[in-house]
């Protein structure tokens, strides 16, 4: 068997081409700067100055799905334990945001809007349509600055004395990389590593090379193509006082290196998204010239701040908050109801941007809710933890969410039934890849560990119905299932021979169903999406057609027929005014009713 | 760092790559075909350049990797993202073979079959010639548990190849 096994293996004879291969290594670790042409993933726009760091390109890294068409209902977000305030925005979420004063500024990911909202009220004071495609904003002599990524990037001066864009300036040929309100003037780097110094009043004072990181202990840091090290760059211009001794900086237009600087406690932190290896935090301390590494955190660190003493980092992968006390390196996980973007402070409290329901919300820290344990780390997956919450004596309740989302979906939903009574736990399995068997043994094993036993109510998402269904075969202690918008059978396949033009099905559809049995007589209701609701968003409909839409839409609602078939005491339920996956966000209402009636139905 | 440290850890890279730029380009071919094998061993040098100081100098080949384990796998999200498809993913990782002898083909469609821990195991035991502390330094798991999981992951391969060989159901079970 060994010996066979050996000599199949088909890449024995196999040798690289030495020299092309060395080249392609040397042009990535060598090049500082873009290629030309290619779309970053990261933009690591609008680092205002001590107060915002934020990444802005979540649309591409987040999902590849629009937001809702409806406007979902945020009024439960206000339950989640730890959430004081909520600012409703235009769905699409925020985009980056940027405070003075007590007005935070923010730019909606998709719709081209500035909102201006009240730090103190939690207001949402005045929105501004904006005639271009914006990635970030930054606030500072007076102005609101906007990077446009339209006209081969620009940079927009927005008045807000007169509510409109009196100043657009290009930037060299390539869309904003970085901005930074610092020393009186604006500093841009586009993505050809073009740093430009811009006065307030719009004169381009100095073109340069470099790469803008932030902001710190009265410096600006930019990476330095010559050396790709980040070095400081000081209020009179001048370069290189202080060297950074990290390569981090060399490659980010691969998503990798170092996304961000900020200050905090007399030394520099750095968060550094490469992807291979998670994300990590390190630390740079100028007295010493020594930089440690504080290890690699979670999954898809986006931006950081300070506050109270602690450094607060959003992951919008497993909608976490985190904190990491800068003197003892401990690390807390704190659950955050949605796809967490920007961090920062506003009216002395934290505020947190979620993506995804677009909302602005102001966190108590103090009331936030610990991520739940770890309980299986394995194959190299991102962790998989349970969070469990409410009654202990009371009715359980699973919560099994779609592939590519965390529990934190869950949030209203989970609360709201918290509060009645039940015990409810979360499953939390943000890695897609994990086959629905394995999602299903990870509840089971999760469950065992927390001494939770049945009988349980069974909801599951989307595509988390697979392995929801898993979950339940051959078991005895399920209650009642609720299946909320599940994914059709076959709809991957159907996707990509109605539209073989588009660059496949969304990747929630990529799991393929799973053999599983049906649920005999066990209580079952399906709550479908509004059946008027177009399939995916404007922009979808404009790529592939209205009638593709209406076609995709018909198959998912047929789908919706089988999961009925699976008990013999089921229902189906319409969830009116609720996007195609977005039953959670839109209905959270709905699902909670659903729960109740199934757990009480004999 | 001075510009003379980044010559010092030019040579040191220098080095790691002629070393084993060889054995880490077959790692991603067997996992990924020919179409990214290269992609992928160029990230894993660049992952490597940029944390160079954290090689392992006794056994610099299990810390490559255990980078190019990280880089496969994010290659793999990268595609599911795109296409999603599992059973491409299993089927792609023999492209570059001309037509195999029919006990290769079943033996590879078995492999396919195993649970993603399993193949990986093996392959990094038989393919890529890892020691045992290797390969528990890759996977991130304790030495003593590499006999264990290697063991029982020949036990599954062979019996996933008896069962391709008699045609049984079993063999219809989708891939991991």
């Amino acid at each position: 068997m060994i010996d066979l096994l050996e000599r199949a293996d088909p890449a024995r004879d196999a040798n690289p081409d030495f020299i092309r291969l060395r080249a392609k290594v040397d042009e990535r670790i060598h090049r500082p700067t873009a290629k030309p042409g290619i779309r970053r993933p990261w933009l690591n726009a609008a680092i205002a100055f001590g107060a915002v760091s934020a990444i802005v390109a979540l649309v591409a890294i987040l999902r590849l799905q629009q937001p809702s068409i409806y406007a979902p209902r945020l009024d439960g977000l206000g339950e989640v334990p730890g959430i004081e305030d909520v600012v409703k925005l235009a769905s699409g979420g925020v985009q980056t945001a940027a405070v003075d004063g007590d007005t935070i500024w923010v730019v909606t990911a998709l719709a081209n809007l500035l909102q201006r909202i009240s730090a103190v009220s939690g207001d949402l004071e005045m929105t501004y349509a904006i005639d271009s495609h914006v990635e970030g904003v930054v606030v500072g002599g007076g102005y609101v600055w906007l990077l446009g990524y339209d006209n081969g990037g620009e940079v927009l001066r927005f008045d807000s004395s007169l509510g409109n864009v009196d100043l657009r300036l290009p930037l060299g040929g390539a869309p904003a990389h970085g901005a930074v309100w610092f020393a009186d003037n604006l500093w841009v780097s586009n993505d050809q590593g073009q740093l430009q110094r811009i006065s307030a009043n719009g004169e381009i004072l100095e073109t340069s090379v470099g790469e803008l990181k932030g902001a710190g202990l009265g410096y600006l840091w930019v990476n330095d193509p010559s050396t790709g090290l980040i070095s400081s760059v000081a209020t009179d211009g001048t370069r290189g006082e202080i060297v950074i001794p990290t390569f981090e900086g060399l490659d980010t237009m691969s998503g990798n290196g170092v996304r961000s600087v900020i200050e905090a406690g007399g030394r520099l932190w750095l968060l550094d998204g490469d992807f291979p290896w998670g994300t990590n935090l390190s630390v740079f301390d100028p007295a010493t010239g020594e930089l440690e590494s504080f290890g690699g955190t979670t999954f898809g660190l986006l931006a950081i701040v300070e506050f109270e003493g602690s450094l607060w980092v959003t992951s919008h992968t497993d909608h976490l908050l985190i904190r990491v006390d800068p003197e003892t390196g401990e690390v807390t996980r704190f659950s955050v109801p949605g796809k967490a973007g920007g961090v920062f402070v506003a009216d002395s409290s934290l505020w947190v941007s979620l993506y995804h329901p677009g909302s602005l919300v102001r966190v108590d820290p103090a009331a936030l809710l610990e991520a739940g344990d770890i309980v299986v780390d394995d194959w190299d997956r991102f962790p998989h933890r349970l969070l469990c919450t409410g009654d202990p004596a009371g009715p359980r309740v699973i919560l099994e969410p779609n592939s590519w989302i965390d529990y934190g979906s869950w949030s209203v939903i989970q609360a709201q039934l918290s509060a009645q009574g039940f015990l409810v736990c979360a499953n939390g399995f943000v890695d897609g890849d994990a086959t629905p068997a394995e999602r299903a043994a990870a509840l089971d094993e999760g469950l065992t560990e927390a001494g939770i036993s049945g009988p349980y109510v069974l909801v599951a998402a989307v595509d988390g119905v697979h392995s929801a269904r898993l979950f339940a075969e051959g078991r005895s202690d399920i209650a009642g299932v609720v299946l909320v918008d599940p994914i059709p059978i076959g709809f991957g396949d159907f996707y990509d021979e109605l539209l073989p033009d588009l660059d496949g099905h969304p990747p929630w559809a990529d799991l393929e169903e799973t053999v599983a049995g049906d649920l005999g007589d066990t209580p079952l209701l399906v709550i479908g999406h509004d059946p008027t609701a177009v399939f995916l968003s404007r922009k979808f409909i404009e790529g592939a057609g209205a009638e593709a839409a209406t076609t995709l839409n018909r198959y998912w609602r047929e789908g919706l027929e089988f999961y009925s078939g699976l008990s013999t005491n089921s229902r189906p339920l319409e969830a009116e005014k609720t996007g195609l996956d977005y039953v959670l966000w839109d209905r959270p209402d709905l699902v909670v009713e659903a729960v109740i009636e199934v757990s009480t139905n004999p | 760092m001075s510009k003379s440290n980044v010559v010092e850890l030019g040579a040191e890279f220098d080095s790691l790559f002629q070393l084993h730029h060889d054995a880490v380009y077959r790692y991603c071919l067997r996992r990924l075909g020919t179409l990214d094998a290269e992609d992928a061993a160029a990230e894993v040098f660049t992952v490597a350049w940029r944390r160079l100081k954290e090689a392992r100098a006794d056994n610099n080949r299990a810390w490559l990797f255990a980078i190019a384990y990280r880089v496969i796998g994010n290659h793999y999200r990268s595609r599911r993202r795109r296409r999603g498809l599992v059973a491409r993913l299993a089927g792609v990782a023999y492209e570059p073979l001309a037509e195999p002898p029919l006990e290769f083909e079943i033996l590879h469609r078995a492999l396919a079959e195993l649970r993603p821990t399993d193949r990986e195991l093996l392959q990094l035991s038989s393919w890529d010639g890892l020691t045992r502390i290797e390969i528990a330094h890759v996977l991130g798991i304790k030495e003593n548990a590499v006999d264990q999981r290697l063991h029982r992951a020949r036990s599954r391969l062979k019996a996933r190849i008896d069962s391709l060989n008699t045609g049984s159901p079993e063999t219809k079970e989708a891939p991991a």
